[in-house]
């Protein structure tokens, strides 16, 4: 019987599987992002540090030293230059994720979607894993996955100089690294997201959050007072991070405790998250 | 997290589709919104009705699980709505008065992105969503993005995006919130065919009370946070109370004196009076006896005829007046 002849008719399961609610918010979080074009340019430009890198290495290793000279830590293919490829992709990081993580709960609250979301079988961590994992997974397309390409690309072409560290160890640092700091960076964007209704606001707080850390600690740095650069938001991400690359750190501050911050802000994230995040908006 | 999608139980035998609630109180912040809230309902069209700010859009959040329950119970075909509200929420259609619709999205996009999240499978929600959108007559308008329809339209998809699972019941709160008298009908009567025709639990939060009389079979009426009456919705069993207008004449003033003597209250209107009998005082039983059996609008004329022949008052008129839902409702309310 066709389908507009029929009225109302009860569903009968098909007995496919169903996918779990945090991956089914997931995937539209993810999808709906690629549909705007100038995004996706945008997402290119993402890549050239990555092709400008990949052809420092290729000359660093057919040219000897001499480029290393002119490409400093960007023709390293040790570890650490792994950890400054990354750090030097925190325009992108700070652009893509402002885009794709600001309205993520705040269109939801805004909409009174919260209240359809949770009048469905879901519980709040689906709705925050699903969401943090949009975040993710940008976060790793313009860092992890250019890294896992250039471990690739110096590998094959010079296997005898880069041995079977290029291969295994270096990229299990990226991956640790990329997924706690991208799980990290997911949760305090969600939480500035939650306590607003509109993007922009959140695109300014965390607008404040990234270039405003970053040139106030720099600020610090300038007149030597290395210990005000524990205020650089991003800065500690990268600081703590050489507690996994090896290698200097890159503030004037020890990387166990920008590490400590790292977690502070991750545990208030979640605190904030888990308090803003209901189906009824109380106004008192 | 949780790692797998919920199942959910399709089978329709044996399950308990009772939805019971006791003594709950409940509080958004100080002062409590519900209080001591007890009714059992079983499936079929219930009305909620009360004056803004008497608790129904909360009473159904309860139901929902969606907000924190301290004081009292909720259980929803059997499961306890304070720690299983994510299991029972497989057979509950919600469609909120404000919202409920997620912009940037197709109708059909975000109906079947609903049905995925309620733990359907990507195809069946999919299909379902084509399905429950000719249902509620978005067929034509399915691919268009949300943002752009029409209040009507949206109020259609909202309906849709709660019917996509196919729950067992569905509470609709305001559902005819800014419609044109078409559009209302056509959405009552859509709420019509589930409740009497699909075997679909509905309940109806709404101040319109002629939406209730249209659909419901039963109404539980709220104020100030409390269930303030539960009744059937038929003229016929609605209250042991009627009302007669009387005209004639004769010895007036003994024929008003009988009246009162027997109980009933009289109004003058014009040149009418309004007697108002109260059958279960002039039969002698209880009111809930009265209403299980019905009103027998005979045994009120009888009376009335009774005392006007024994006091010499000639009737010129005696008709029993209908008394509508509003009327019960506001007096009800404002007693």
């Amino acid at each position: 019987m066709p389908v507009y002849d029929r009225g109302y008719t009860h569903w009968e399961p098909s007995g496919n599987r169903a996918w779990p609610a945090w991956w089914v918010i997931a995937k539209r979080g993810i999808a709906e992002p690629i549909k705007r074009r100038w995004l996706l340019v945008l997402l290119l430009f993402g890549f050239i540090p990555a092709i400008v890198k990949g052809g420092i290495i290729y000359f660093k290793l057919k040219a000897g030293d001499i480029v290393d000279l002119l490409g400093g830590g960007w023709s390293s293919i040790e570890p650490e230059g792994f950890l400054t490829f990354i750090e030097g992709q925190r325009f992108f990081v700070f652009v893509f994720l402002a885009i794709v993580g600001a309205g993520l709960i705040a269109t939801d609250r805004r909409d009174n979607g919260l209240s359809l979301y949770f009048s469905r079988p879901l519980d709040l961590n689906s709705y925050i894993g699903g969401k943090a994992l949009v975040v993710i997974f940008y976060y790793c397309l313009i860092t992890l996955l250019p890294a896992y390409v250039l471990c690739l690309f110096s590998y094959v072409i010079a296997p005898e100089a880069t041995g079977l560290d290029l291969l295994l160890l270096t990229p299990l640092r990226v991956t640790a690294y990329c997924l706690l700091t991208g799980g990290s960076l997911s949760l305090v964007l969600l939480a500035m997201s939650s306590l607003g209704t509109r993007s922009i606001f959140v695109m300014v707080w965390w607008t404040i959050m990234v270039s405003g850390t970053e040139t106030v600690g720099a600020i610090a740095e300038g007149l030597g007072k290395g210990s005000f650069q524990a205020v650089n938001f991003l800065g500690n991400y990268h600081n703590a991070g050489s507690l996994l690359f090896g290698g200097s750190p890159r503030l004037d501050l020890n990387p166990w405790i920008s590490l400590l911050i790292v977690v502070g802000w991750t545990v208030a994230a979640i605190m904030v998250l888990r308090s803003r995040i209901r189906p009824v908006e109380v106004v008192s | 997290m949780e790692g797998s999608a919920i199942k959910v139980n399709r089978s329709k035998t044996g399950r308990d589709f009772t939805l019971t609630v006791a003594n709950l109180t409940f509080a958004y912040l100080k002062d409590p919104v519900l209080k001591g809230v007890d009714f059992t309902l079983e499936k079929g069209a219930v009305g909620l009705l009360g004056p803004n700010g008497s608790g129904k859009t909360t009473l159904l959040r309860c139901l929902l699980g969606q907000v924190p329950l301290k004081s009292g119970q909720v259980k929803v075909m059997g499961y306890d709505m304070a720690a299983q509200a994510r299991l029972a929420r497989s057979g509950l259609g919600w469609m909120p008065e404000r919202g409920g619709i997620i912009p940037g999205m197709s109708g059909v996009g975000l109906v079947a992105y609903l049905g995925e999240l309620s733990g359907m499978p990507a195809r069946d929600a999919m299909q379902r969503a084509h399905e429950v959108l000719h249902y509620v007559g978005l067929a034509d308008e399915r691919y268009r993005k949300c943002d752009d329809y029409s209040q009507g339209m949206k109020q259609r998809l909202k309906l849709a995006q709660s019917l996509v699972h196919d729950p067992e019941w569905l509470f609709l709160d305001e559902p005819t919130s800014g419609l044109d008298p078409r559009g209302r009908i056509s959405i009552l009567e859509l709420i019509r065919d589930l409740a009497w025709n699909k075997d679909m639990g509905v309940i109806l939060s709404t101040h319109l009370l002629a939406d209730v009389e249209a659909v419901c079979k039963e109404i539980l009426v709220l104020r100030n946070g409390e269930l303030l009456s539960r009744q059937v919705i038929d003229s016929k069993v609605r209250e042991p109370r009627q009302v007669f207008e009387v005209e004639g004449f004769g010895d007036e003033e003994g024929f008003l004196a009988g009246l009162k003597e027997m109980g009933a209250e009289v109004v003058a209107d014009g040149r009418l009076h309004l007697v108002t009998l109260d059958l279960a005082r002039l039969t002698g039983e209880s009111a809930t006896e009265v209403a299980e059996q019905g009103f027998d609008t005979a045994a009120g004329v009888n009376a009335i005829l009774g005392v006007a022949t024994a006091n010499d008052y000639a009737l010129r008129r005696l008709r029993r007046r209908p008394v509508s839902l509003a009327d019960e409702f506001y007096r009800m309310v404002e007693a």
